[in-house]
């Protein structure tokens, strides 16, 4: 009987279940703590566990999955591409901070991470946690992280600096639209630019950019330094 | 057939960037690749955003779903987790200030010395 959990149709419908309960509770408490992503991997990671159901038959259906995150990071592209002309008016701002922010972000993991003694493995999971999870899963994994704790990581750094946003902006004194976007971006990805996006067009666009801009960089410099 | 069409397109790119990244002799990630070829052939004409205006919409808005299965493997590592809680939890909280800090403040520099450099040549 425990072989019908094997079909892909298995991790597939209860992915889709539970990822739209979450969009469903997010929608009524309007809590960015409630990211729709976080309770689906929530929910169902205590179905697998409560019904003693093996990752390996539930990834049967979540390999499938899992083989949409290429195409979806390569549309990112779409998204740059649209706002192609603020990233042209704004080029050496954006190409500054992004590259500050990015080596500003690894660095300050990595020396945490040397602080708090944590190993290279969970180290290597933690250095991409302010870029998009495509990204970050690559980076994590070309390094020898563990991509699960990326994904966890990720998704907490962006409901923090969704819900950190505003008081930062009022704590480093930002009162430039642009500064504020890609700042927002930089360091809390999509989840930080829906919020980005309530502030305003300018901050929302602008923290859209960052995420690419963010993740090329990221990649670039984790190749030439670990 | 148009959503078909579309999803060719996106998956063709794919899998060319797949093959890039085997020739490439650095560990470039595939999904970067095609994120770049697709903006090169976006920015060159070679691809029109109507071309894959509804499947690159549909994998944009949906975007977070497919981490799911990744993030649920999580389930295979929680003793990792659990001796690490704390250490993780500071450091995401302590470098979202640091990055975002650092950000705001080279971009306030930027501005600024744009500005000047502005303000020199008139």
């Amino acid at each position: 009987m425990s072989d019908v959990f094997s079909s892909p149709f298995f991790g597939i419908a209860l992915s889709i279940l539970t990822f739209w309960i979450g969009a469903k509770i997010q929608k009524q408490l309007k809590s960015v703590i409630c990211n729709p992503l976080l309770i689906a991997i929530l929910l169902t990671s205590v179905v697998l566990l409560a019904f003693d159901i093996p990752y390996e038959s539930y990834n049967e259906g979540g390999a499938i999955i899992n083989m949409f995150l290429t195409p979806a990071t390569a549309c990112l592209a779409v998204s740059i591409y649209t706002k192609i002309q603020i990233l042209k008016e704004n080029c050496i701002p954006i190409v500054v901070g992004c590259t500050v922010g990015s080596l500003a972000s690894m660095g300050s993991v990595w020396l945490l991470c040397r602080l708090f003694g944590l190993d290279e493995a969970m180290t290597a999971s933690l250095i991409p946690k302010s870029i998009t999870t495509p990204i970050a899963m690559e980076v994590c994994q070309s390094h020898g992280g563990i991509v699960p704790v990326t994904v966890i990581a990720v998704i907490f750094t962006g409901i923090l600096g969704s819900i950190l946003a505003p008081f930062l902006i009022r704590l480093f004194r930002v009162d430039n639209p642009v500064t504020a976007g890609l700042a927002i971006g930089a360091c809390s990805h999509a989840v930080g630019t829906s919020r980005a996006l309530e502030l305003g067009e300018t901050e929302g666009a602008m923290s859209g950019l960052a995420i690419g801009v963010c993740g090329i960089i990221t990649v670039v410099v984790s190749m030439i330094l670990l | 057939m148009k959503i078909i069409k579309q999803f060719g397109i996106i998956f063709s790119l794919c899998w060319i960037a797949t093959v890039i990244e085997r020739l490439l002799p650095i560990a470039f990630p595939a999904s970067v690749i095609a994120m770049l070829l697709l903006l090169i052939c976006l920015m060159t004409g070679v691809l029109k955003i109507d071309h894959i205006r509804e499947k690159s919409d549909f994998l944009l808005a949906n975007m977070a779903f497919f981490f799911i299965p990744a993030g649920v493997n999580v389930i295979n590592y929680l003793d990792i987790l659990k001796a690490n809680w704390l250490p993780l939890l500071l450091i995401c909280v302590i470098t979202t200030v640091i990055t975002f800090a650092a950000t705001a403040y080279s971009i306030r520099l930027t501005i600024w010395l744009l500005g000047r450099r502005k303000g020199a040549d008139r």
